[in-house]
């Protein structure tokens, strides 16, 4: 595996834009140090995974200080990728506070027609636009967290009885560190999100630049283009019929940003083939032996079957040197497709032909930290540790780490425990390999089921 | 500019060497001067080849240049590299293997210099053995090629039989070759064997040592470098080292042992600024007290529940503001002035109502006064693993973590000045300290000592851990009888003057008893919960 | 019935489906793992082999001396062990170094699970007894446990080198080995020796030499005991204590 050569994909172009745009927001809209490191080149975990957010049609929480450019860094992903302009963006924005409702999120009846007797549904800029903004998402009742989630995970907003389709759409939901506020996000719903990402203090220097350079948001601005958009969004067509309206406008206001400021937005056309592109690469052989250990460690529990929030770790049991140990609840499905689908992202964005084990690696801590709940033990050890993330970021980066070590180790090893356990699949009469690690039981488990069943 | 040029083949190679290790995380190899305390006076400076701090590797050109014509300066860079990533992929990995393997290779070699030595050497058969037989390695190239002594003899001696490669070196001596023989039956790569390994190589290679040791004094202390670079704690980053003492605290659960090692890296750890804070700190230079930071790494293993004061609200509900109706909100609260007698979304407005706020206290954590009994039938915390000083590190822990403070009374015969009182501080060092202390005499309470130091917090906790052996123990359970602050008691082990007293205090709602016999006890400990958490009958009466 | 048979032989095409497409490992059918070995390996795996061998003879034997409830050192139990031991012993080809490693497995409780120090040592002696070399260095400094009866019956012809200490009946039994300890031995050292050398380089216990029948053993440091010597020569830091007339047995100096 080691020899394979990474081919480059061939390349279209797209990459080479998209990194423009990448450029253009850490070159003149959101000012900030590149904090991670992929293929020997540096980036912005915040734009980067927030463009890759735009991008997969992904969902991510962006945790931040107050006034840290949490918002304003997904703006301009969203005006640049989706070519909307701000004005657009901000009124579709829905803000975080205890009184929202679900009028404001999603729709309201048509009070006209109400009175006359009728039913009908006006529905909300957030629901109809395709990029989604939930500013302070932890001040949310619950109830409407998960409201706004659901509609995501399903891109179906329903009002008295009635119902719009999103095609494309993606979710930016911004909150404050858990200060025990009114609300927190609870772990089911945190849970929803792919990726969470820190919106951080840019330094002294690049900030007093920020405070000089005010008002550059006005360039991603069109009040023409603002109010038509805004004509089609009140209009009373068919949802569907908006859809093309709504992208002819988005693409003449892509035009003419590419024309005023050499920089090209991506038109619904090439989102689609650049998903293509990225639904088309798949993990090599060792990514997807890392995922699966990294996997097993975060869901596995030889006593009770599989880690569950409300059982504790038995005492001597042989497998406390793994994460298993160090951790409370049991990894979601949503972690493998959280993982795969933004390496599928970075990966592409790289014009690598292949996810490998670096991309993996970059962004397993992001999909990560907002899923694993630690053990009281593991936060106390850690809790001074110098470190420049936030604290579950952190940890979690720590955990790959831990995990990769070990992979690095077994990696052959392991790979061929799959392999054979594909033999055995497929009928061969073989037995299971040993190895000390909770993946070679899980291995055994489900050899074990098919040789059952 | 050769410089330049060098970081120019680093840098063509450094995505290969990254993808053939299977992406390390370290940062990408640079070429400059090295430290090489063995070769101060040389102005060359071409001794070691490189050098690893905090995981930044450094290669020396005036190192390259001794092996220009010998070797391809890139398969040099290549194997040298090899070499210095698999310390971080394989061995020694982390700074507790370190450790272990030091401490394991001391106990064959009984000197500080020689162990090390030892150590060095060990971790570099591992790691170039682990890269040959893993990787496509430069490394047996870059063998055949080094300068050699003694000892560098008899390894790459070793490496031509278990590697099975010529690296040029002719039939040893008779004693060589039997020490060959012995080195080539270790299980270099079995991890979980690495301890009991190193004491057979340090076994095996132990002559040859105090051989090159004293032909090192003998030069005035000076010995030869090490091509491949030296394994110091260079090598780790601070927070490494705390996790590693912490983890080889944990695993050996010796105080001896461990103190043992640190003393013998004291120099070096001081040196990083590993010295004693409120908690360990950098830089200030003060004494290494290994007992201390024995308990300290060991506590840090464990979390100990603090329940918090609960808040306190007394008030009823009234309207607060105005929020708008929902479709499929309760119709109760709707304030039809505010909604203009209309039911619809948007328009219709409801109170929202608020609890009144009574004597309300914010929710958290009291200060807290540890009694602990250090008299002659406890353990000596110096000494020995002491149960009793490892639970009240952890409850230190516990209560620091939640920002209150904690006081000390450390007793043994206290009436005759037995005692050490310690007043409420933030400061963990201090307060481990005084826990760290043994009288060792006879075992009373002066209540006199203890009074002031409840009477003056409106709120406190009290944590008391003994084995319960109290001469006045029933002027205790009297006090605690007259006293409302919560109160953990632990108990090390079980005896008739435990029993006495859980029998004495079993209905006061504010002591918690619990009992310590192993380690994994002192996790179960919940400090300050009174019985009615656990149980709402008795909140009843 | 009819249509259970019929149900049973067209398999569902839906459930094969779901059989053939949920292989959790299908992306790695094609995986080749092409291992590489290197002569440590086979090292290591021969060692390994040889220690479970010699593990297996020293079960034996103590499943043999197990008959007897309480283990003592007497002539017979001794002969009869070794004979045991003797038997196992023939059938592997082991090394010095192997013995050596039998000696400190014999301290690892995952290893071996029963250390008894009477067969141990007897095991032990007969492992040196019947080595291929001539010349065999245990280092057993770091040992914990001090060997009984080691270099029982040595032959002529073998030089047994100890660094460490042994324990009780060291060298007893020698016939015309050398045995040398590096530090101290403890009693009944080179008792019913018929010939052959025993140097130990620091002191030595009671007892010693007791009904020795010739031979000579050599002390660095002190003799703490003799025993009733029969024949032989005993040397205190190089002065002859037995023959002579100063020394009694048993009596403590």
């Amino acid at each position: 595996m080691n020899d394979r050569k990474v081919s480059v994909v061939e390349k279209n172009g797209y990459q080479k834009q998209v990194m423009a745009i990448y450029r253009f927001i850490s070159d003149h809209l959101y000012f900030n140090r590149p904090d991670i490191e992929i293929k020997g080149e540096s980036y912005n975990s915040t734009i980067l995974l927030s463009l890759l957010t735009g991008l997969t049609k992904g969902k991510e929480l962006i945790i931040g200080e107050p006034g840290l450019g949490k918002t304003t860094s997904a703006e301009f992903i969203c005006s640049l990728v989706y070519q909307f302009p701000l004005g657009v963006i901000w009124g579709s924005e829905v803000s975080g506070h205890p009184e929202q409702t679900e009028e404001k999120i999603i729709g309201r009846p048509d009070l006209g027609k109400l009175n006359r007797g009728e039913e009908d549904v006006v529905w909300t800029n957030f629901s109809q636009m395709p990029v989604k903004i939930v500013d302070e998402i932890n001040r949310l009742p619950e109830t409407k967290q998960s409201m706004i989630l659901d509609g995501v995970d399903r891109g179906n907003w329903e009002y008295l009885n009635e119902m719009i389709i999103n095609d494309e759409y993606c979710l930016f939901a911004t909150a404050n560190y858990q200060d025990g506020g009114t609300n927190t996000l609870i772990a089911p719903l945190v849970d929803r999100f792919d990726v969470i990402v820190e919106s951080r203090y840019p330094g002294a220097n690049l900030s007093f630049l920020i405070g000089k350079s005010r008002g550059k948001e006005h360039i991603l601005r069109h009040p023409k283009y603002e109010k038509d958009l805004y004509r089609v969004l009140k209009s009373k067509i068919a949802y569907e019929k908006k859809i093309p309206k709504l992208e002819e406008i988005c693409n003449a206001f892509g035009e003419y940003v590419h024309e005023t400021l050499e920089v090209k937005p991506l038109r619904r056309g090439d989102r689609d083939r650049i998903r293509t592109e990225m639904g088309s690469l798949d993990l090599d052989l060792d990514a997807s032996a890392f995922a699966r250990m990294l996997l097993a460690e975060l869901s596995f529990c030889e006593r009770y079957g599989q880690k569950r929030i409300v059982e504790n770790c038995e005492e001597g049991c042989h497998y406390t040197g793994y994460l298993c140990r160090q951790i409370k609840n049991c990894a979601s499905n949503r972690l493998p497709t959280s993982i795969k689908l933004f390496s599928q992202g970075l990966a592409w964005l790289l014009g690598d032909s292949e996810i490998d084990i670096e991309h993996v690696k970059a962004v397993m801590p992001f999909t990560l930290s907002h899923r694993v709940q630690w053990k009281d033990e593991v936060l106390s050890q850690k809790e001074r540790a110098k470190r420049d993330d936030p604290f579950q970021i952190f940890l979690a980066k720590e955990a790959v780490k831990t995990v990769s070590q070990r992979y690095r180790e077994q990696s052959d090893h392991l790979k061929d425990a799959l392999a054979l356990g594909s033999k055995i699949f497929q009928g061969e009469s073989l037995e299971p390999l040993e190895g000390d690690h909770p993946i070679y039981t899980e291995i055994k488990k489900d050899i074990r089921h098919r040789r059952n069943h | 500019m050769e410089e330049k040029r060098l970081q120019a083949i680093i840098e063509e190679i450094w995505p290969r060497l990254k993808r053939k290790h299977l992406y390390p995380e370290i940062p990408i190899p640079k070429i400059g001067k090295v430290h090489d305390p063995l070769d101060e006076g040389n102005e060359k400076n071409d001794g070691v080849g490189l050098e690893m701090k905090d995981k930044q590797m450094t290669i020396n050109p005036a190192f390259l240049s001794t092996l220009n014509g010998k070797m391809a300066e890139e398969n040099l860079i290549e194997a040298l590299l090899d070499h210095g990533i698999t310390h971080y992929t394989f061995c020694p990995w982390d700074f507790q293997t370190h450790l272990t393997l030091y401490s394991e290779a001391k106990k064959v070699m009984g000197d500080k210099e020689s162990a090390k030595q030892a150590a060095n050497y060990f971790i570099d058969v591992i790691a170039d053995t682990h890269c040959v037989k893993k990787r496509a390695t430069e490394i047996p190239e870059l063998h055949r090629n080094l300068k050699k002594g003694t000892v560098e003899e008899v390894i790459a001696s070793l490496y031509q039989r278990i590697w099975g490669i010529d690296l040029g070196i002719s039939p040893s001596k008779k004693g060589d070759d039997e020490v060959v023989r012995r080195l080539a039956r270790i299980p270099y790569l079995d991890r979980s064997r690495w301890p009991e390994s190193i004491r057979k190589f340090a076994r095996s290679l132990k002559p040859l040592l105090i051989l090159e040791q004293n032909e090192k004094e003998a030069r005035g202390g000076k010995g030869e470098s090490n091509p491949q670079g030296e394994h110091d704690l260079d090598h780790y980053s601070y927070e490494e080292i705390d996790q590693g003492l912490r983890d080889y605290a944990q695993k050996t659960m010796g105080l001896s042992e461990f103190k043992e090692v640190v003393e013998d890296f004291s120099a070096e750890l001081k040196e990083m600024g590993y010295g004693i804070e409120g908690g360990m700190g950098r830089g200030r230079g003060a004494p290494i007290d290994a007992d201390v930071l024995f308990y300290m790494k060991l506590a840090e293993n464990y979390s100990i529940p603090l329940r918090k004061i609960p808040l306190e609200e007394v008030g009823t509900l009234h309207p607060h503001s105005h929020s708008p109706w929902e479709v499929g909100s309760p119709f109760q609260d709707i304030d039809i002035w505010t909604s203009f007698g209309k039911i619809m979304p948007g328009i219709t407005q409801i109170w929202k109502k608020k609890e009144g706020k009574g004597r309300g206290k914010i929710e958290g954590a009291p200060d807290c006064l540890i009694i602990i009994d250090s008299s002659g039938s406890m353990i000596n915390p110096r000494k020995n693993l002491s149960y009793a000083v490892l639970g009240a590190a952890c409850v230190t822990n516990a209560y620091l973590r939640n920002d209150s403070k904690v006081a000390v009374y450390n007793f043994s015969d206290a009436p005759m000045g037995g005692r050490d009182v310690l007043d409420y501080t933030a400061n963990r060092e201090e307060v481990y300290r005084v826990l760290c202390k043994y009288f060792g005499g006879g075992t009373a309470l002066d209540l006199e000592d203890i009074m002031p130091m409840i009477k003056r917090k409106k709120e406190m906790d009290l944590f008391i851990i003994t084995d319960m052996k109290i001469t006045n123990l029933e002027t205790l359970i009297g006090f605690f009888g007259k006293i409302q602050n919560r109160i953990t008691a632990v108990h090390i082990g079980e005896n008739p003057y435990a029993a006495r007293f859980e029998k004495a205090v079993e209905k006061r709602k504010n002591i918690n008893i619990f009992t310590v016999k192993k380690k994994e006890d002192i996790p179960h400990i919940v400090l300050g919960s009174i019985r009615e958490y656990f149980n709402p009958i008795h909140r009843g009466r | 019935m009819k249509n259970a048979c019929l149900k049973k032989k067209t398999p569902n095409p839906l459930q094969q489906e779901v059989h053939d497409t949920l292989n959790p490992f299908e992306e790695f059918k094609t995986f080749q793992f092409r291992k590489t070995e290197i002569p440590l390996d086979q090292i290591v795996q021969s060692t390994e082999v040889i220690m479970d061998q010699i593990r297996l003879g020293y079960e034996r034997l103590l499943e043999e001396e197990a008959k007897e409830l309480v283990w003592m050192v007497q002539y017979n139990t001794i002969i009869k062990a070794y004979e045991v031991a003797e038997k196992y012993i023939k059938e592997i080809d082991y090394s010095a170094e192997d013995i050596e490693d039998f000696c400190f497995a014999l301290e690892s409780p995952q290893k071996i699970p029963y250390l008894i120090p009477g067969p141990a040592g007897i095991y032990i002696s007969a492992l040196c007894n019947y080595a291929k070399e001539e010349e065999i260095v245990l280092k057993l400094s770091e040992l914990k446990t001090e060997i009984n009866l080691i270099g029982f019956r040595l032959p002529k012809g073998k030089r047994l080198m100890v660094e460490g200490d042994t324990g009780d009946f060291t060298g007893i039994g020698l016939e015309g080995g050398e045995l040398v300890v590096e530090g101290n031995t403890k009693n009944w050292t080179g008792a019913g020796m018929r010939g052959g050398k025993i140097l130990v380089k620091k002191n030595i216990g009671l007892h010693t030499g007791e009904w020795m029948m010739g031979g000579e053993i050599y002390v660095g440091g002190r003799v703490r005991g003799l025993g009733n010597i029969v024949e032989g020569k005993v040397y205190e830091r190089d002065k002859l204590v037995y023959p002579g007339k100063a020394r009694y047995p048993n009596l403590y100096y």
